[in-house]
């Protein structure tokens, strides 16, 4: 910390106005700027979602048609995957806590970092343009899946170019973390001394660095097949459908991982600090990540199971998926032997942690059942699909969002929420999720595909309790949202470290000045996570 | 980490020999598409292999790779590894359908 500026205000308090937040350079005002734009846009897809579950409360068609139900399917999982749930963590909590949790001022490349987000919010704005102009919203599916998405007359050039832009916006904010975490780690912070956040967040910016641009050449191969028919992708004009699939799952698996590493970063920060102990494994933890990341890439044929792949390739991708779940299962037992003998403190970000362990593991399970040739033949393109990366992505990734949020928010806004409300969000959330979704699992195994509008009337009842759990859902996430932004304005102040955790965010003001700290950061004896017991 | 970022120059001999290096792969290129050489299978392969020889010349030698730390020169070999993963992973399933 070179510069002297003030330690006595905080980064909010610094400056005012809204160009102060537009431009600028600030890696905690540039995360709740990703913050508010990103769960702007998830309450959008979860509306989506909503009228999709609506649709399906009963079979034929009950609030939609056939074409706009499909259009729905699309932008729900264009603004969960593109605009929400890839961003999310790393842009968020990464943005906001890297720099702090590695005891620096800022990430490595500041301006990179704020282009990232105008990118992010460039590429959101082509997707929601699609809503207003031509013939409406793609109705491919998030996947693009060609030779439709080379022929339907819906806005799929525009949707694939706000990926493309997205996709963009993920490189770069990789690239600042990977620079940031080699260049600017507090003296003494070894690799392997770092927090297990970090770890997660390098992991997974590797893979946003090296994947990511794989999508968007493919992406933009689908831009030149429309507009100038070369005969790639499309067989009536001499292309191979199947080798789309390949190019779009070489990113797109990997991606699932951009996805859930952080959140694994989460968890492993969660657990130590409510279970008052040691993490159990830190190298294993630690380099498990690494290694879902470098195994994660050679998977992506198991998206590809009944799409024509030859029997060979079949056979080789789903023996190296079963192998990615080696490094997952390391994660898991490593957590719940930390919880073992701890002095536990149930709070709310721990009750995230924990539904997130029994969620991802729902999740996980239920992969390794399509990851199985055999079975995948039954089960592929219906709902049990749809339930699995469900409990994946929202039940993993998002609890742990949510747990990184209550978590955080007294270190972010310097206030305490209402625990007993948050509590009884966390309740109906997570009764509202298993309501919502596990009954999906039971129709895809019964038979029902995805992303119909429609389905046969023995299909009803299972229907009716997923659409209901929707509702309960929706109940516990608007409380949540309400107990935080309550908390936010009337909220009882705290002082730094209201959880008793040793990591090192907790040592600074909070919320913290702008250069992140008012006296050096010490680093914890015996590593990031040594309790004294 | 260790800085050892110290000064070098690169004497003009390696430069030229990089130089007629990569003119030959470049003519190499040339005389297999122009003589339409029967390689069947392996044309793709051949000229993957031409290319990317002339990228690890350019980078090696006029990016100054090689005189870089070795972190940066494994991070180049692993994503050139999974590079070659990806391709050989895809072209599997096509020699085997």
């Amino acid at each position: 910390m070179a510069t002297a500026i003030s330690t006595e205000k905080n980064f909010f308090e610094i400056k005012k106005g809204i160009a102060s937040w537009l431009f600028t350079l600030d890696h905690k005002r540039i995360g709740l700027m990703y913050f508010y734009a990103i769960i702007s846009f998830f309450l959008v897809g979860v509306i989506l979602g909503l009228l999709m579950r609506l649709e399906l409360i009963a079979p034929g068609e009950t609030i939609v048609k056939p074409t706009t139900y499909n259009q729905i399917f699309t932008l729900h999982g264009v603004i969960m995957i593109f605009l929400f749930i890839i961003p999310s963590i790393p842009a968020i909590f990464g943005n906001f806590f890297l720099p702090i949790m590695l005891g620096t001022d800022d990430v490595a490349f500041p301006r990179l970092n704020l282009l990232s987000w105008w990118l992010y919010v460039g590429g959101a704005v082509f997707a929601l343009l699609t809503l207003v102009v031509g013939d409406g919203p793609a109705d491919t599916g998030w996947t693009f899946y060609a030779p439709y998405s080379v022929q339907t007359g819906t806005n799929v050039t525009l949707s694939v170019l706000a990926a493309f832009i997205l996709g963009f916006s993920s490189i770069l904010t990789g690239l600042n973390f990977i620079v940031t975490i080699h260049r600017l780690r507090a003296p003494g912070m070894t690799f392997n001394k770092m927090p297990l956040f970090a770890w997660s967040l390098y992991a997974t910016s590797w893979i946003q660095l090296l994947a990511t641009p794989i999508i968007g050449i493919t992406l933009l191969m689908i831009v030149a097949e429309r507009v100038f028919g070369i005969g790639l992708f499309d067989p009536s004009i001499g292309g191979d459908p199947i080798l789309y699939q390949h190019l779009f799952w070489i990113y797109s698996h990997p991606a699932v991982y951009i996805m859930a590493l952080p959140a694994m970063g989460i968890i492993s920060e969660l657990i130590p600090s409510f279970a008052k102990r040691t993490i159990f494994g830190y190298k294993a933890i630690a380099y498990s990540s690494m290694a879902i990341a470098f195994v994660g890439y050679f998977v992506w044929g198991h998206h590809m199971f009944t799409s024509g792949m030859s029997g060979t390739a079949r056979v080789i991708f789903s023996i190296l998926t079963f192998i990615v779940a080696i490094p997952t299962a390391v994660k898991v037992f490593n957590w719940v032997a930390t919880l073992y003998k701890g002095s536990i403190d149930v709070q709310t970000p721990l009750l995230y942690a924990l539904a997130f362990i029994f969620q991802f593991l729902i999740g996980g399970l239920s992969g390794l059942v399509l990851a199985a040739l055999a079975a995948d033949i039954h089960v592929h393109d219906t709902y049990f699909v749809v339930g699995h990366f469900h409990y994946v992505m929202f039940g993993g990734t998002g609890f742990a969002m949510f747990g990184a949020l209550h978590y955080w928010f007294p270190k972010i806004w310097g206030r305490m929420y209402n625990k007993r409300t948050a509590n009884i969000g966390f309740a109906l959330l997570t009764v509202g999720f298993n309501f919502l979704y596990f009954p999906m699992m039971i129709l895809g195994l019964m038979g029902m595909p995805r992303r119909y509008y429609d389905y046969l009337p023995r299909f009803t009842d299972l229907n009716v309790i997923s659409t209901v759990g929707s509702w309960i859902l929706a109940i516990g996430l608007i409380i949540m949202l309400w107990n935080l932004i309550r908390a936010k304005k009337t909220g009882e102040k705290v002082g730094r470290n209201p959880w008793g955790s040793i990591s090192m965010e907790w040592q600074t003001k909070s919320p913290p000045p702008l250069e992140n700290f008012d006296k050096l950061p010490e680093l914890n004896e015996g590593g990031p996570y040594h309790y004294k017991h | 980490m260790k800085d050892d970022n110290h000064p070098h120059i690169v004497n003009y001999k390696e430069h030229f020999g990089t130089w007629i290096g990569l003119m030959i792969l470049t003519v190499m290129t040339v005389v297999v598409s122009v003589t339409n050489a029967n390689l069947q299978m392996l044309t793709v392969l051949t000229a993957l292999t031409i290319a990317t020889t002339k990228a690890v010349l350019v980078a090696y030698y006029y990016m100054h790779l090689k005189f870089d730390q070795k972190i940066y020169r494994i991070m180049l070999w692993v994503v050139m590894g999974l590079f070659v993963s990806f391709m050989i992973l895809t072209i599997i399933d096509y020699i085997t359908r």
